[in-house]
């Protein structure tokens, strides 16, 4: 079952991937982006970080993926680009760097990674909030400042032509 | 259970979309599109390894939440860069944008 699940999200992220990038309208390349976005939030379901996923889809969805709608609106639609000059090189090298990297992956087996099958307490939603807040807390408070420092970076620089 | 290396396999090819479209894309908006995608694979591979050690480890998880709250003020900064530069000059065209060039 969760084979047939996971083929399913699979499919769905890397399709939706591919259409982020190729989508004519860069409306339905956010969307397509944001479907990608759903479906790893899915993966990590699958692997039991069900606090991750939740985390993924709230800021994800929620925050980028409708900065991103709001960006391309603001912006105004820019159909068709056109092609690079090395579009033929890079893609051959972004599928000789995926092939290298898929033979490195397909040589170790899947004996070698055998992942426990049941998580059980390692997964648990106390421990990892545990190991939050004794552990991390102080670059947790770190990331906090950065986040503000990064919203008033972002407004100001929003602001910065209107008032000059 | 998925065996760990599926969940490898596709970050893998999530990573070479990334890259395919750092590298053939013009448009700003695509390219941030791209590293959104790449900071994706990374946070799965993340993930997976996380739960390859036997009790899995919760740190994995932890870096993960650290990595999507950077990767959000990153898009709002660089989204915030692109409103500017599209009411500075119309195209967005990262290969022609060479204002700051000397």
């Amino acid at each position: 079952m969760t084979d047939l699940t996971f083929l399913a999200l699979a499919t769905v992220t890397v399709a939706s991937a591919v259409l982020a990038l190729e989508a004519r309208d860069l409306v339905y390349g956010a969307a397509a982006l944001g479907i990608s976005f759903l479906g790893i939030a899915g993966l990590f379901f699958l692997l039991d970080a069900s606090y991750t996923g939740v985390f993924q889809i709230a800021v994800y969805i929620g925050a980028v993926v409708v900065l991103i709608l709001f960006t391309v609106m603001l912006v105004g639609p820019q159909l068709g680009e056109p092609p690079l000059e090395l579009k033929r090189l890079s893609l051959l090298i972004a599928l000789l760097v995926s092939l290298l990297l898929g033979t490195a992956g397909s040589l170790t087996s899947a004996a070698a990674f055998p992942g426990p099958d049941n998580c059980g307490a390692g997964c648990d939603l106390t421990r990892l909030s545990t190991t939050l807040i004794n552990q991390y807390s102080v670059p947790l408070e770190f990331l906090s400042l950065v986040l503000a420092a990064a919203v008033i970076g972002a407004l100001t620089l929003a602001e910065a032509d209107r008032k000059g | 259970m998925e065996p760990l290396t599926s969940f490898f396999a596709v970050s893998v090819i999530l990573l070479g979309i990334g890259i395919y479209g750092l590298t053939t894309k013009r448009n700003a908006l695509r390219i941030l599109f791209s590293i959104e995608l790449i900071y994706n694979a990374a946070n799965l591979n993340i993930i997976a390894f996380a739960r390859l050690r036997d009790p899995p480890i919760v740190t994995g998880q932890v870096l993960v939440l650290f990595t999507i709250a950077l990767a959000a003020m990153e898009a709002s900064v660089g989204l915030a860069i692109i409103m500017l530069v599209s009411r500075l000059n119309v195209d967005i065209d990262l290969r022609k944008l060479n204002r700051l060039k000397g």
